[in-house]
């Protein structure tokens, strides 16, 4: 058990590689390769249970790149709670999967590449070193856009194509601030506050380089996590992919850029280097435009999906945003929202999956009525908006407030001018704007009526959506949408909130 | 000590701010109601006999009327205005309830809106019982959501409007809340009552405080007392509030008006309460938002050809005179903190300050027992009549005897008439203003000039004869008029049983505080007043800077029935009946054949053609051509890279199709199908196998090529950055 750290990430990528070289023939039947897939993820997902529990050493050296450069696994603090949140969303994803996925094609080579995914997802959350990180963040891009691309239709290639395109540029960007980071960085191990050896840096004289450098960092690294002006691929891609995948992407791997950020400024470069920093003003700047950019877009947005993709686009910068402030408020709010935007966001792409089988339409105003028919569903989905919106008692209430404290308290921590007010501003219209734009589909949806077009055709659907989607389709959803409410009431978010102060004491 | 906390996370934030363990007394009564709500809807939801429905409106009842003596024991002991408060929300929702087994007997959906009933009465409670700023927010917000199903409960389109804009405007309102929380707290590091007042008082008067944090502090409470307002439904955010009551169901605009409205003004009193304890330029903020609110609500009132829409702007139009009387206690207490500094306190201006708080208190609950029975009644006449307009209901309450004397006493006491009593209550919010007013020669003590007091006074005299005009609108409308339609007229007047017994005595339970209030001024009145306006500090607001303690002054009984009082009232009744016979009489009964028609013309509807136009057409339209463009940004450069610099090149030939491999392929493989076919004995059709094989080619290199060149573009952004890290070496070396 010693090294289940290291069982954890290649056993879920052995199991993939397994199911997509198994020949199709093995399967006979669907459900033989559902429990098939099923055993894997239920495996994977157990082990990584375990060694968040703490069985197993913490640390393991993989092998040496070089003599300085291991690529070695450690988990932390926020290695945890990454893994953790990505076990959950892979484990229900994968559940609604299996329902979802039996009016697609090819779903061994789906499951194969979910469960490969999965594992570079684990690695990435484990990564101990800036390299390691960086292997698997290149590895991630690569192994998620099968997903992407998975219903083959010419849209769907040109989104994939569109995905690689924007990651690489922006991994490259980020490679770049690697290379100037090793040179006055005393190790590229994770080391809590940053490694920057600042005496070197400012004898040499390219502290601007090195600023120059930071910004490339999160720039690129901030491509991922939809951050403008490289977002344009997030909401081309997103909707493409079918439901459960959606829900994974957007809930979990935009994620894997969030990380990547907060490891090279949080643990490599450090925050006291960028504070007050033209870096951070224009990261500040970066976030803020995003997060009423990306509502405004979704507010005017008329399909649902595409509609889902622009609110994970401004969501995620609601944590781009607590992480430039660089508070201690303002941090956890990050660390929060990068846990409850996953249930959340995972659950409306879940919604939207079980709503487009249903209807066959992706348009949101095609779903009016369908409350009092499938009220579970209609229900979860509205306990979620609300939850995205932040009103309590539901759980996006608590990132925002420590988002909205937290910049507020830069004031005294050392100022970041304008956006002391305008970040929590932004934060707030930003909240009206998703009120705006979830919150009509359940209103329509419970107190709505149909337009009647097609009287005949609508008369058809009508009893083919007579009822709630069927249980394992229902059932992550419902489970989410109760996290929701569990994680905005006291007792229960209190503990994350402890865990998220245990580790981001020494960081700020 | 009782506490009420919805929510820990103040409580880790400020450990140290509170104290004791978890008393679970008042959390029951919050989520009691909120279980039975749950309970009772997933027993009925499926269940719609009638006698089913029945046997829910029971128990929804019941649950109330348990809620109601569970509260009376928890109660037991304690005095002060929340305590008081609680009590008389579960009463009002009992009548309500009580009322609406009548009203709601043959409408669908009853089910859901006894759940929505229920939670919304649970997270009013918690509203009333917070001990914080963030958990007054909480179930404040909980609050808007649930009662948005009361608005939008009819599912007609109108009601979906009105629905709409209330929701819209709720949530506007939650979000400014939060900001001025957001603010307050980083100021102020602590978001509980009591503890905190000295803290912000302290910061707000102390003259080496920074500026910058005594304006963050001013945009803090502004932004609360705009989300607050809205609740109450002040000018200017008062917009969504005629349309949601007109909309409502009865009982519930019964209970949006009488308790949900005050859930604003509770907000206000403690921002005006904690964070200004006595600062006159607050206090005459609240001042002149309260009467620009009591004019224009007064005036859309008398102007409206509507029965429920002019009780709607009653309702704004009382709320304020009740913020007026927040804003007086503010502005008293400060000049009392001037006085007790240069040691000239009066008994004369502590009267009138007590006058002020007192008086607002009282007022709050008038209102609210005025308008209980006054949208009931507009519910029973639109069970029979099934419209509100004027020109229908007319003439409805001839020969309705117990219909005429229960309006008349609501009527009478929202119109300030005495013997009723909203005239206790307006004679000492006017009490409160005239001797403001004297003391306005000293510079010393108060910074606004007599005239403008003396302004405001007329003001809210002419407010005053408003409520009156109206009152006598509805009741010559209701009563002494015959309908145009002389058949409708007669059905009206051979409706015997329009009324349940249940649903009377209801009313009956609200008519009869009252008259004893309006009677007994010092007896039943001042009871309540002394009930509501005690030492302890958990249970009341003083409105009252710490510098000096409210409670150890005693009010002397007020004669109210003296002339000078009387001459207030006298004035208001005279204006109202100038009002009545202008605005009424000539303008809008200016065509005797077309009866009551509206006064205010339909464009000036400031929720449509202000509120509506900007927030949900204007701004998002701006938004959403300016984030267009930055989101095409990146994509329109690589569009314009590769239409100039990286252009494909045509291809110099037609792409052939297929190879040498594949037409060798394709040649043997159609000749081993006919080898196969000629052994067989089968006929040979050809089956074109080089041409497919050639199609299969011609894919394949599309689809690469297609690859190729996005990838090429990727590789060379990587060789862009290699290129940079080169001469970046070169230049370190």
């Amino acid at each position: 058990m010693k090294n289940l750290i290291l069982l954890i990430i290649v056993l879920p990528i052995a199991l993939g590689v397994g199911l997509l070289a198994t020949p199709e023939r093995v399967f006979a039947q669907r459900k033989q390769l559902c429990i098939a897939a099923g055993a894997c993820m239920v495996l994977c997902g157990a082990l990584a249970v375990l060694a968040l529990c703490g069985v197993g050493s913490d640390t393991l050296v993989l092998f040496r790149l070089i003599d300085t450069i291991p690529v070695y696994f450690a988990l932390d603090g926020l290695g945890r709670l990454f893994v953790g949140i990505v076990t959950l969303v892979f484990l229900l994803a994968g559940l609604f999967a299996f329902s979802y996925m039996t009016h697609e094609k090819k779903e061994k080579r789906y499951y194969g590449f979910y469960l490969i995914t999965y594992g570079v997802l684990l690695g990435l959350g484990c990564a101990g070193n800036l390299v390691t990180l960086y292997l698997f963040y290149e590895i991630m891009t690569l192994v998620s856009m099968p997903l992407v691309i998975h219903e083959e239709t010419r849209e769907a290639i040109m989104a994939a194509l569109k995905y690689l395109f924007y990651s690489f540029c922006g991994a490259y960007m980020a490679l770049f601030g690697i290379y100037v980071l090793y040179q006055y960085a005393d190790t590229l191990d994770f080391v809590a506050g940053g490694s920057l050896d600042m005496d070197r840096l400012v004898q040499s004289g390219n502290t601007g380089l090195m600023l120059v450098a930071a910004f490339c960092i999160i720039l690129g690294f901030g491509v991922k996590a939809g951050s403008f002006p490289m977002h344009a691929w997030l909401p081309t891609a997103h909707p493409v992919a079918p439901a459960p995948a959606s829900a994974f992407l957007s809930g979990i791997i935009v994620k894997g850029g969030i990380l990547a950020v907060v490891r090279t400024v949080y643990y490599c470069i450090g925050a006291a280097f960028l504070r007050g920093t033209w870096v951070q003003m224009v990261w500040l700047t970066l976030a803020v435009i995003t997060i009423v950019m990306g509502s405004a877009l979704a507010y005017k947005e008329k399909m649902l999906k595409k509609r889902l993709a622009y609110s994970t686009v401004s969501n995620l910068s609601y944590i781009m945003l607590g992480l430039a402030v660089m508070t201690p408020e303002a941090f956890t709010g990050s660390m929060l929202h990068i846990v409850f935007h996953a249930i959340i966001k995972c659950t409306l792409f879940l919604f939207a999956g079980a709503v487009i089988t249903a209807t066959g339409e992706g348009k949101v105003s095609a779903y009016a009525g369908l409350g009092r028919k499938m009220p579970v569903l209609f229900w979860s989905y509205t306990i979620v908006s609300l939850g995205l919106i932040g009103i309590p008692p539901t759980s996006g209430l608590v990132s925002k407030w420590y988002l909205g404290v937290g910049s507020l308290q830069a004031e005294a921590a050392g100022g970041i001018g304008v956006f002391t007010w305008l970040a929590p501003l932004a934060l707030l219209v930003s909240a009206l704007l998703t009120a705006g734009y979830l919150l009509p589909i359940s209103i329509q949806g419970f107190l709505g009526e149909k337009r009647e077009k097609e009287p005949e055709k609508q008369q058809n659907k009508k009893q083919e959506i007579s009822k709630e989607p069927p249980i394992l389709m229902l059932a992550p959803i419902v489970i989410l949408a109760v996290l929701t409410i569990v994680f905005g009431i006291s007792p229960f978010y209190m503990p994350l909130i402890d865990f998220i102060r245990s580790f981001s004491a020494g960081l700020l | 000590m009782r506490k009420c906390r919805y929510c820990v996370q103040m409580k880790a934030m400020n450990r140290n701010n509170r104290k004791g363990g978890i008393n679970m007394d008042i959390d029951i009564l919050v989520w009691f109601p909120i279980a039975a709500g749950v309970v009772i809807w997933f027993w009925f939801h499926n269940r719609q006999t009638q006698k089913d429905r029945d046997i829910a409106a029971n128990s929804v009842s019941a649950v109330i009327a348990v809620e109601l003596a569970a509260a009376l024991v928890i109660y037991q002991g304690s005095i002060g205005f929340r305590c008081f408060f609680s009590v008389f929300i579960i009463f009002a929702w009992l009548v309500t309830a009580l009322f609406s087994k009548e009203y709601m007997k043959n409408d669908t959906n009853v089910i859901r809106y006894h759940f929505f009933n229920l939670m919304t009465l649970g997270t009013t409670m918690g509203v009333f019982h917070a001990e914080d700023f963030f958990t007054l927010f909480c179930y404040f917000e909980m609050m808007s959501f649930t009662s948005f199903m009361w608005v939008a409960h009819r599912q007609t389109r109108e009601s979906a409007y009105a629905a709409g804009t209330y929701l819209g405007i709720a949530i506007a309102g939650g979000m400014a809340i939060l900001m001025g929380l957001f603010i307050l707290y980083v100021q102020w590091g602590s978001l509980s009552f009591g503890s905190a007042s000295s803290a912000v008082y302290g910061m707000i008067n102390n003259s080496t405080e920074l500026e910058q944090n005594k304006t963050m502090l001013y945009v803090a409470a502004g932004c609360l007392f705009v989300g607050f307002g809205v609740k109450a439904g002040a000018f200017p955010v008062h917009v969504w509030l005629p349309q949601s009551y007109t909309q409502a169901p009865a009982p519930a605009t019964a209970l949006l008006s009488a308790i949900l409205s005050k859930t604003g003004i509770l907000g206000i009193a403690l921002v005006s309460d904690e964070i200004f304890g006595g600062n006159s330029g607050w206090g005459m903020t609240v001042v002149i938002v309260g009467v620009i609110t009591m004019l224009v609500g007064g005036m859309r009132a008398v102007a409206s050809s509507n029965f429920k829409t002019t009780i709607a702007y009653s309702s704004m139009s009382q709320i304020g005179f009740i913020l007026f009387g927040i804003g007086m206690a503010t502005m008293l207490n400060d000049a009392l903190d001037k006085m007790v500094a240069l040691q000239t306190l009066t008994e004369e201006v502590v009267e009138a300050y007590l006058c002020a708080a007192r008086g607002m208190i009282l007022h709050m609950i008038n209102h609210s027992l005025v308008k209980l029975v006054l949208f009931l009644l507009a519910g029973v006449v639109f069970l029979h009549v099934g419209s509100y307009e004027l020109n229908k209901i007319r003439g409805f309450g001839r020969k309705k005897l117990f219909l005429m004397i229960a309006f008349g006493i609501a009527a009478a006491g929202v119109g300030g008439i005495p013997l009723f009593n909203g005239y206790v209550s307006k004679t000492l919010l006017h009490e409160s203003i005239v001797i403001y007013g004297s003391l306005a020669g000293e510079q010393a003590l108060v910074a606004y000039t007599q005239e403008i007091i003396y302004w405001i006074e007329i003001l809210f005299l002419v407010s005053g004869g408003l409520t009156v005009a109206y009152m006598t609108k509805l009741f010559a409308v209701l009563f002494l008029e015959k309908n145009q339609d002389e058949s409708l007229q007669r059905t009206y007047e051979e409706k015997k049983q329009y009324m349940s017994l249940l649903s009377k005595i209801a009313m009956i339970v609200c008519l009869i505080p009252i008259v004893l209030i309006g009677v007994f001024p010092n007896g039943v009145g001042g009871a309540i007043m002394d009930f509501t306006w005690v030492q302890d500090a958990e249970w009341t607001f003083y409105l009252a800077s710490p510098t000096w303690d409210p409670h150890n002054l005693d009010m002397n009984a007020v004669n109210y029935f003296s002339l000078g009082n009387l001459q207030g009232a006298a004035i208001s009744i005279a204006i109202g009946a100038v009002v009545y016979f202008l605005a009424v009489r000539l303008v809008m009964l200016r065509r005797k054949e077309k009866g009551y028609q509206e006064i205010f013309p339909a464009w000036l509807d400031m929720e449509k053609y202000l509120y509506r136009a900007v927030f949900y057409t204007a701004i998002p339209f701006v938004l959403g051509v300016l984030s267009r463009i930055l989101d095409s940004l990146v994509d329109t450069i690589v569009i314009v890279l590769k239409k100039t610099v990286y252009r494909e090149r045509k291809l110099p030939y037609e792409l052939p199709e297929g190879n040498d491999i594949t037409h060798k392929l394709g040649q043997s493989m159609e000749n081993l199908n006919k080898l196969s076919c000629i052994i067989k004995k089968k006929k040979y059709e050809p089956k074109g196998y080089e041409h497919k094989l050639a199609l299969m080619n011609v894919d394949l290199v599309e689809n690469l090529r297609i690859i190729e060149r996005s990838l090429s573009f990727g590789l060379f952004m990587f060789c862009v950055g290699l290129g940079l890290t080169m001469i970046y070496l070169l230049i370190v070396n």
